[in-house]
Order: C-alpha cells, then sequence, then structure tokens
C-alpha cells in the first residue's frame, strides 16, 4: 500500500477542474452573465427617463444608478435561470459519471461511495456560488459601464457608498448561494435514483418550478415555511439599514434541514446502490 | 471436488488449500440474483496469488457481474468475498488501492485529455501521491503506447485508444492485484500481444492477474490457471493442464473391417460408435490409463485393417463446449 | 448482506428535524414559572412599564375572512400609487416590521415587504415617511410637545366635567390601569390566564373576555413582559374560532438602547421629497372638502352610537354610503376608519378607495348590503345609511331598523 495518505482535497480540486473544464458549464455561465448584459442594454436602449413602476425590481433605479442591474438581474435569475442551471449541475452529480461510466472507476481506485457524494455536493456549492457571483458581478460592471454609478439607496431609504453596497453584493451572493444549496441537495439525491443525467436535471429544475408555484399559492399557506423556495427572494433583507438578519437566518436553518434530508437520502441511496453502469 | 459446483457438471480439477493468505480472490457461494435471475449462481472461486488466472465464459453467463461484486460495485445477494488480505465488501478502502481493474470495457470523461482523465481517476484514490501523480499517469501512457496521445481528447480516441486507456488506469499505481475484464477487447494485433506481454510482465513482478475472457486462444496464450463460467455458474476450475487432461480423448479408426474393429474396441473395454459411414468408427477413450497407441496395436494384432487411425487430443475449445453447452443462444 | 441501515439517517434525521420543530414550539409554549400577579397588579404593571427604549422584529397578522388581495398583486409588489391596495393589503395581509424606539421622541418603524420596504421615522419635530418602491419621501414637521400637551390637559378638563370619575386622571400609569378596569368591568372579564413565552421572554398573558352575546370578539390576550411590563402580543380572537382573527406581536426583542443612526434620516438622492400638511392644513381641507360634499339642505349630521361595551354600533347618516361609493368624502371615511379599527395617520382618501373596493364584496341582506368579516360587520342599508360594529350582520338589520 502507498505510504503517503493524503488529506483527499484531491478530489475536490479534480472535481472541480473537471466540473470548470466542461464547455457546459461556461455555457451556463455565459448564459447567466447574459442576464445582467440584457438588462442594462435594454434599458439603456429604450430610456426615456420615464420610471414605469413596472417590471422587476429595482429596474427604475437603474437609470440613476448602474449598480442597480445586479439586483434587477439577480431578481430576474432566482426563479428560473438559476434553478435551471443548479438543477444541470446537480443532477449531473452521480447519474453523469454513471452515465459516462466513470463512476466504477472512481469507486474501484476507491473514492469511497460518502467521500465521492460529499465532493460532489462540494462541487455544486461552489457552482452555486459562482454562478449567482457572475450574475452579480456582470451586473456591476455592464451597470457601471452603460450607467453613472454612485452611492446606492438601501430599501430603507438610506444610502451607502460604492464599497459599502460592494460589501453587501457579496452578502447578496452569499444569501442567494445558501438559498440554492436545498435544491443542490435535492438534486444530488435524484441523481443518485438514476443513470439518466438529463432525467436527474429536469427532476431537479421541475421541483425548484413546483415548490415556487406552491408558494405562490395562499390556500397552502401553512407549508410556505417548509418550502426550500420560500426565502429564495428575501435577499432584499440585506439591503435594509440596519440589515435584517431574519431571513438570512432562518433562510441558512431551513435550507441545512434540506441538506440534511435529502443528504440522508442520498447517502442511503448512494451508500447500496449497485454500480450496474 | 469444490464446494458449489454441482457433481454432474464439475470435473474433479484442483482442491485448493485452506490457507486464506494463499489466495489473491476467494469466494464462497457468490451469488446475485437480478429479479428472478441467477446472474451469478454458488460461485466459489479461488485465485492464487501469483497466477494469471483466466475467468472464462459465454456471453451472458456472470463473468462481469462476478467483478463488480469482487470490487464492490454490486452487492452479492449472498455468499463471502475476500480479496487480497480483506473482506469485501467490508475493507473496500484498505483493499482496493492494491488492485486495479478494468471492469466492462474503459469509461472516460470524453471532454478531458487522455492524461487528463488518468489524473482525475487517480486523485479519486486518497492513497496515491499528488506529488508522483504526473509521473505515475505519464508513465502508465507510455506502457499502453498511448504516450504520443496522451494531449487528444479523450472523445477522439478509438475504440482501441480506450481499451488502452482503460488498462492504464488499472496501472497507475503498483498493484498487487490486476482484475482485467476482457482487456484486449477492440484491440488491434499488435495491441492484443502488447497486452499479453504487458501481463507477463506484470505478474513476473508478482502481480496476480485475473482475465475474463470469451476468447479460449488467448486465454490458453496468458493464464496459467482457469475457471469457467457458464449461466452463472461456475463449472470448472484449476490449471489448463489439469482442465485439458480432465477431457477424455478419442480414437477414430478408418477401416473396412468393421465388425473387427468393434469387436477389438469393445474387447479393451470401450463402447465403440459408428457414424453414418460404415467405414467409420469412434470410441472415447473412457478406460484409465488407456493410450491410443495401445488401441492401436490391439487392432494390429487382430489384424483389422486400418485405413485411418486418429486420435485426438482434449482441446482446449472441446473442454469449454463440453463445459459450456452447443448452443449458440445466450442463456438468459 | 443486510445494508439497510444505511437508509437510517435518511429516517432518523427528518424525525429529528420534526421534533426538533415540535419541541422549539413546545418550548416556545412552555409556561413560565412566574410571580403570580392579579389582574388589577398586571395592569399596573402595564401602565407603570418605563422600559421605553427597545427593537424588535413584529410580525403581523389577521384573519378576517376578507378576501386575500396579496393575489391580486405580484408577489412583492404592492403598488402604492394604489391607495385602495396598500390600505387593504395593510388590513388582510401578513406583516413584518422592524421597530426601533428610543423614547418618546425617536421611533423606527419599517414594514418589511419582499424587495421593498416602507419607514416611519420620528425623530424629535421630524417625521419621515419613506416608500422605497416609489422612492418617495414625506417630510412632516411635528407640533411642539409641549403644545400637544397643553392641548391635552385642556382636552381632560373637558372630559373631566362630562365623568366625575375621571377628575384627576390621568395622573399616574397606575390610576390609568385603575380607570380602565373600572371602564371595562361591566361587559368584560379580565383575568391572568397563566403565563407563556414571547419573543423568547417570559410574560404574563392578560385576557379579556367580552361578556357580551351580541359582540363578535371573543377575547383578546395580551401578553405582557414579566421584566419590564411592556405588552409584547395582542391576539384578538372572533367567537367560534381557533385561529387568531388579528395578532400583533414582537418575535424578536431587544431592550436595549437602539444606534442613534437608525433614527436620522436624510432622503436619498434621487427621491421624491413632498413636505406634509401640518394638522391644522389638513383640518382645513378636510373640512372644505365635507362642505362640498354636501348639499346645503343637509344638516352636517353626526353619526350615531347604538348600544354600549363591546357591541357598540355606530350608525352613519344617510347620504354617506353614496358619497363613500362616487365621492369618497374624506370625513365619513375617516369615521369608517375609526370602526374598521383602521390604524391612525392613514390617508382618508386611502380608506375610503378601501371602502370602495369593499363594496364589491356586499351580500344582500334584508333591506341592504352587508359585509361581515369574522370581527367586523358592515351593513349598507338602502336608504343609504351606514351601520358597523363588531356584532353580526343581523344585528346591524335589527339596529338599522329602529
Ligand atoms: N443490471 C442488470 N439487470 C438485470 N440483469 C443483468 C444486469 N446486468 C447483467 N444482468 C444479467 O446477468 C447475466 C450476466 O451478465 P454479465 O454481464 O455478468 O455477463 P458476462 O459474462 O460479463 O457477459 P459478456 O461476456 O457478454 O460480457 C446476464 O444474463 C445479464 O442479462
Ligand atoms: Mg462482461
Amino acid at each position: 500500500m502507498p505510504a503517503d495518505v493524503s488529506l483527499g482535497l484531491t478530489l475536490v480540486v479534480s472535481e472541480i477542474t473537471v466540473l470548470f473544464r466542461r464547455l457546459r458549464t461556461w455555457a451556463m455561465i455565459g448564459a447567466l452573465a447574459l442576464i445582467p448584459i440584457l438588462i442594462a442594454v435594454v434599458v439603456r436602449v429604450s430610456s426615456d427617463g420615464s420610471a414605469s413602476g413596472r417590471g422587476p425590481a429595482f429596474l427604475d433605479s437603474i437609470t440613476q444608478n448602474g449598480l442597480f442591474v445586479s439586483l434587477t438581474a439577480l431578481t430576474v435569475a432566482i426563479p428560473l435561470f438559476l434553478p435551471l442551471t443548479i438543477g444541470v449541475v446537480a443532477g449531473d452529480t452521480i447519474a453523469g459519471e454513471a452515465n459516462l461510466g466513470t463512476l466504477r472507476y472512481l469507486l474501484v481506485a476507491p473514492a469511497g461511495r460518502v467521500r465521492l457524494l460529499l465532493v460532489k455536493y462540494a462541487g455544486a456549492a461552489l457552482f452555486c456560488f459562482v454562478a449567482t457571483l457572475t450574475v452579480v458581478v456582470t451586473g456591476a460592471i455592464i451597470g457601471a459601464l452603460l450607467f453613472p454609478v454612485g452611492p446606492v439607496t438601501l430599501l430603507s431609504g438610506d444610502t451607502v457608498g460604492i464599497v459599502g453596497y460592494f460589501g453587501r453584493l457579496l452578502l447578496l451572493a452569499l444569501y442567494v448561494t445558501v438559498s440554492l444549496l436545498g435544491l443542490s441537495a435535492i438534486g444530488l439525491f435524484i441523481s443518485t435514483l438514476t443513470t439518466i443525467p438529463v432525467g436527474a436535471m429536469a427532476a431537479t429544475a421541475a421541483l425548484a418550478a413546483v415548490s415556487q408555484i406552491l408558494g405562490a399559492l395562499p390556500q397552502l399557506e401553512w407549508l410556505h415555511p417548509w418550502l426550500f423556495t420560500n426565502y429564495w427572494l428575501g435577499f432584499g433583507d440585506l439591503l435594509r439599514q440596519p440589515i435584517v438578519w431574519n431571513s438570512f437566518a432562518d433562510n441558512a436553518l431551513l435550507q441545512s434541514g434540506y441538506i440534511a434530508v435529502f443528504g440522508a437520502l442520498a447517502y442511503g441511496r448512494f451508500s447500496t446502490k449497485d454500480i450496474l453502469s | 471436488m469444490i464446494a458449489g459446483v454441482p457433481a454432474e457438471s464439475a470435473q474433479a480439477v484442483r482442491t485448493p488449500p485452506v490457507s486464506a493468505r494463499e489466495f489473491a480472490i476467494e469466494t464462497r457461494g457468490l451469488t446475485k440474483v437480478f429479479g428472478r435471475q441467477r446472474a451469478v449462481d454458488g460461485v466459489d472461486l479461488a485465485v492464487p496469488r501469483g497466477t494469471v488466472f483466466g475467468f472464462l465464459g459465454p456471453n451472458g453467463s456472470g463473468k462481469t457481474t462476478t467483478i463488480r461484486m469482487l470490487l464492490g460495485l454490486a452487492a452479492a445477494t449472498s455468499g463471502e468475498i475476500r480479496l487480497l488480505d480483506g473482506a469485501m465488501p467490508k475493507d473496500t478502502r484498505s483493499v482496493l488501492p492494491r488492485v486495479g481493474a478494468l471492469v466492462e470495457g474503459p469509461a472516460i470523461y470524453p471532454f478531458l485529455s487522455g492524461r487528463a482523465n488518468l489524473q482525475r481517476f487517480d486523485a479519486a484514490d486518497r492513497h496515491t501521491s499528488p506529488a508522483t501523480r504526473n509521473a505515475r499517469v505519464d508513465a502508465a501512457l507510455e506502457r499502453v503506447g498511448l504516450g504520443h496521445a496522451a494531449k487528444k481528447r479523450a472523445h477522439a480516441y478509438s475504440l482501441g485508444m480506450k481499451q488502452r486507456l482503460g488498462i492504464a488506469n488499472a496501472l497507475l499505481a503498483p498493484r498487487d492485484l490486476l482484475i482485467l475484464d476482457e482487456p484486449t477487447n477492440g484491440l488491434d494485433p499488435q495491441g492484443t500481444r502488447e497486452v499479453r506481454n504487458l501481463i507477463r510482465s506484470l505478474s513476473d513482478d508478482g502481480t496476480t492477474i485475473f482475465v475474463s475472457s470469451h476468447l479460449l486462444a488467448e486465454v490458453e496464450q496468458m493464464c496459467t490457471m482457469i475457471a469457467v463460467m457458464s449461466a452463472g455458474r461456475l463449472v470448472a476450475q484449476g490449471t489448463l493442464d489439469e482442465l485439458r487432461s480432465a477431457g477424455t480423448a478419442r480414437v477414430r479408426i478408418t477401416t473396412p473391417d468393421h465388425a473387427d474393429a468393434h469387436h477389438v474396441l469393445a474387447g479393451l473395454g470401450l463402447v465403440p460408435e459408428i457414424h453414418g459411414r460404415d467405414d467409420v468408427i469412434t470410441a472415447e477413450l473412457s478406460v484409465p490409463g488407456l493410450q491410443p497407441e495401445t488401441v492401436n496395436a490391439a487392432l494390429v494384432r487382430a489384424d483389422v485393417r486400418v485405413r485411418g487411425f486418429e486420435a485426438s487430443g482434449a482441446s482446449l475449445e472441446d473442454r469449454f463446449v463440453a463445459l459450456t453447452g452447443e448452443g449458440f443462444d445466450v442463456a438468459g | 448482506m443486510n445494508k439497510n441501515w444505511r437508509w437510517l439517517p435518511a429516517g432518523i434525521v427528518p424525525v429529528v428535524i420534526v421534533t426538533a420543530a415540535v419541541s422549539g414550539s413546545a418550548v416556545a409554549e412552555a409556561q413560565p414559572q412566574l410571580p403570580a400577579k392579579t389582574a388589577q397588579e398586571l395592569l399596573e404593571f402595564v401602565a407603570t412599564s418605563t422600559d421605553d427604549a427597545y427593537s424588535g422584529t413584529v410580525e403581523q397578522s389577521s384573519d378576517l375572512g376578507l378576501p386575500d388581495i396579496s393575489m391580486a398583486t405580484p408577489p412583492g409588489r404592492t403598488s402604492s400609487s394604489d391607495p385602495t391596495s396598500t390600505a387593504l393589503e395593510l388590513l388582510t395581509a401578513d406583516h413584518t416590521a422592524q421597530v426601533y424606539v428610543d423614547g418618546t421622541e425617536k421611533a423606527r418603524v419599517q414594514v418589511l415587504d419582499q424587495l421593498a420596504q416602507r419607514d416611519v421615522v420620528i425623530n424629535g419635530n421630524d417625521a419621515w415617511y419613506y416608500d422605497s418602491e416609489s422612492n418617495e419621501a414625506t417630510h412632516a414637521a411635528l407640533p411642539d410637545k409641549d403644545a400637544v400637551k397643553a392641548d391635552l390637559e385642556a382636552k381632560l378638563q373637558e372630559k373631566a366635567a362630562e365623568h366625575p370619575e375621571l377628575l384627576n386622571l390621568p395622573r399616574t400609569p397606575a390610576e390609568v390601569a385603575e380607570v380602565f378596569l373600572a371602564r371595562i368591568d361591566p361587559s368584560t372579564e379580565v383575568q391572568v390566564e397563566g403565563t407563556s413565552r414571547v419573543a423568547g421572554r417570559s410574560a404574563y398573558e392578560l385576557v379579556l373576555t367580552p361578556e357580551d352575546d351580541a359582540t363578535l370578539i371573543g377575547s383578546i390576550s395580551v401578553s405582557v413582559d414579566s421584566e419590564t411590563g411592556v405588552p409584547l402580543n395582542v391576539t384578538v380572537l372572533a367567537k367560534g374560532q381557533e385561529e387568531a382573527a388579528f395578532s400583533a406581536g414582537f418575535s424578536a426583542v431587544d431592550f436595549s438602547t437602539p444606534d442613534a443612526d437608525v433614527f436620522a434620516f436624510t432622503p436619498p438622492a434621487g427621491a421624491t421629497v413632498t413636505e406634509a400638511p401640518t394638522a391644522d392644513e389638513v383640518k382645513a381641507e378636510l373640512e372644505a372638502k365635507q362642505d362640498l360634499a354636501r348639499t346645503p339642505a343637509e344638516a352636517p349630521q353626526q353619526p350615531t352610537v347604538i348600544g354600549e361595551g363591546w357591541s357598540t354600533i355606530v350608525e352613519l347618516p344617510a347620504g354617506t354610503a353614496a358619497g363613500l361609493g362616487l365621492d369618497a368624502a374624506a370625513g365619513n371615511a375617516a369615521g369608517m376608519g375609526d370602526i374598521m379599527e383602521i390604524k391612525p395617520g392613514m390617508d382618508p382618501e386611502e380608506v375610503a378607495g378601501a371602502q370602495a373596493l369593499l363594496e364589491q364584496a356586499l351580500t344582500d341582506v334584508d333591506g341592504g348590503k352587508a359585509l361581515q368579516t369574522s370581527l367586523v360587520s358592515v351593513l349598507v342599508t338602502d336608504d343609504g345609511r351606514i351601520l358597523a360594529g363588531a356584532v353580526g350582520v343581523d344585528q346591524l338589520v335589527a339596529a338599522s331598523r329602529q
């Protein structure tokens, strides 16, 4: 047996490398970057200075301060595009490897089933952060290019400087990343159920849609605090002065609940599964 | 006589000594049931260390399924597995780093280069050293003759190149045991020969090699021991010679003195058979110790005019067909 | 080989989560041990509460049986340009507000909407209202505290003439409590019903139960903080209902002085800033409007009060309904606002708009149209009167015939 037993972090590094060497990953990141660009360009081109009061949040503020592009883009990306890309990455985690057949070689290496699950989840979580950051950073850049920038007005009417604003944007990206962790765990579990990655991806993205639909039905109010999408748009709490941490905390608790439940399910399934692909 | 192998199909080959240490692979009553089908049915394998062990069987006989269970990929429905010094799948962590494997063909990340593919699989094993990774990967690629194609995207690899990559993956680290499922599948003649040589040289280094195949000739050339699977059951196991000699030779006599020949053969205790043509008579040398030359001498002594005398030794192919059945259809 | 135990975590984790959730609420519902207090003592305790610097999160929810208008507008988008929906939304939807209080001079209430916020900031003589969605700030100069105090004194003297028992009142909070008890005693049972935990603090439960068959109000419970005497939660139950018809209370509270920065408000650059009319100007405007709405033949009529206690019915004179529906006469609408328990500070026009919308929810009854919520009923008679009260519709119908 080889004498040197490394920490095993190399698999995480390898996972991230493989994830970001895929053209598909970059295509999704590109598509996400396109959201703020599209919003900014459309607003710039059709800008006649009138605030219509319609459209996604912060849209009217863009012409005055380009930094708001990030916020508008996030609001647009959260319900659909972000879950879609997370669905692709999380749904692909195990099912993708099974489909390629590489799963058997990883396990024979041996990667260890639990370790592989953890590494796969870490990769998906990192993608959540990168995806969110893509929207936020692209939004800030394109906003700065096309519109004037300056101190930013928060929801409470207070004003923060650009540095303070970027601190908040980072917090915001963190919030959205945390919001997507539950969905990633669900995707991971679904991914252990099948060897057809497209199926797992579609199922994961569909669940995000279902959860949001349920969240919009007032008849199911009792269910809402349990839906993983419940706090998805709660990132506004980070744009108040003083910052209201309630939704961050509630969201983190809820998401960790989902991670625990679906992590346990994924463990149960994957550690007992016959790898026959 | 091996426990678990039905008496009517198993020939007495070799009773393995009981010491577990002596075997690289040892299974007892290994069984895998898919739904109603018993894909592997009470298999007792015993692969001594240091051997090149052929695992023969027609399509669908349960070779790959057995290998999956050996490697802990699939759980056995029942039975026990010992691999090197550990029990599978309990000791996966300590055992598998010492085992290189090719299971049911190679698998690749098409969007990665050959080298990156190997680096990925190597990283999956936490026992390997990242410091030596590149060197080991390159050495493995050289060993299978992929040195020049290392940087090529794997989706552009030919079938044989992928197969070589799969073998290289099994060779990333020094192994005590190699489990290779049809390693020469898709290889050109040179590739096949190289793999054969590779296996020999690895074996010389003391590595135990377990090769599954349905190609008799290949197994005959490489292996010192074989086991034969048929419809999920292990029907024979032993050294090549043991298996060959376990088969019975036949004599085929062409003679116009049909009745006399029949008489002589019967006198020797054989059961003559007549096939269509009335000048040909055959018999299985079923009497222990009876050699074809003795039969010939007896015929000559009885003044039987022999036009042709043919003694066919037991070919492995005959044995294989005898053990696994004549039919072309895959056993469901 | 039995590997089923690997599914164990998948079974255990949900159980643990549910258990934690249940026991979490059990902890919240666990009744803390507190020294016994009579209702009287508790009311005094409330009145003497001096801890007036705190911050916290207030959750308000109501289940009045009114149509949920939050469905009509996209989530997070309560168009503030439409006063009707704002008013109705405040009535029917649930709210979370962040509250900061430092003495009587400084306060800030932030109504937290999804991706939006409405702020009321009071700092000394300045009051600001800011709406993030429209980016509009309204400033109001508050009248001098001393002047208000003098005004109050004068009013009290007036009242005292009518009610001798008020002669030397209110002087101390304890006395206020006594009067309060004396006032509600005839038709109300006041009890201390154990203790509770609110926002992580132990509290006394003060329950007021109207002993009045006519009213829709079942009971009102007030959770009083055991340390400071500050009411932490108020819950109103309608008769025959399990779920609270209305509740407002702290979900988190911190009895330390909030940061002074919180009360400093400067309207952001780019915001539309308007100066609110002073109290006198508002008064004058309202009177002018009322004059316009009335035909000269109609003498100004005051609302009549029928009955007493919890089942009091307020009757607005003929012509009101028409004015409300079409003209949205500000004065009458304000009258309705009182009945509907619409909070002070609400724009009268908004309330009128809300009324107009409510009219769509009216059902036909004998002699008019009625709206019944779980706490309040409103009757619009065919001859144009409006009757309202915390009673059933049939009570209103009966009252309208007298
Ligand atoms: N995932 C599966 N589900 C159900 N049955 C299976 C599965 N995998 C294999 N089998 C069945 O198990 C039997 C043995 O299959 P296995 O792949 O082990 O054969 P093999 O000996 O490797 O054949 P080949 O020489 O063609 O590779 C076959 O009858 C096959 O149909
Ligand atoms: Mg096979």
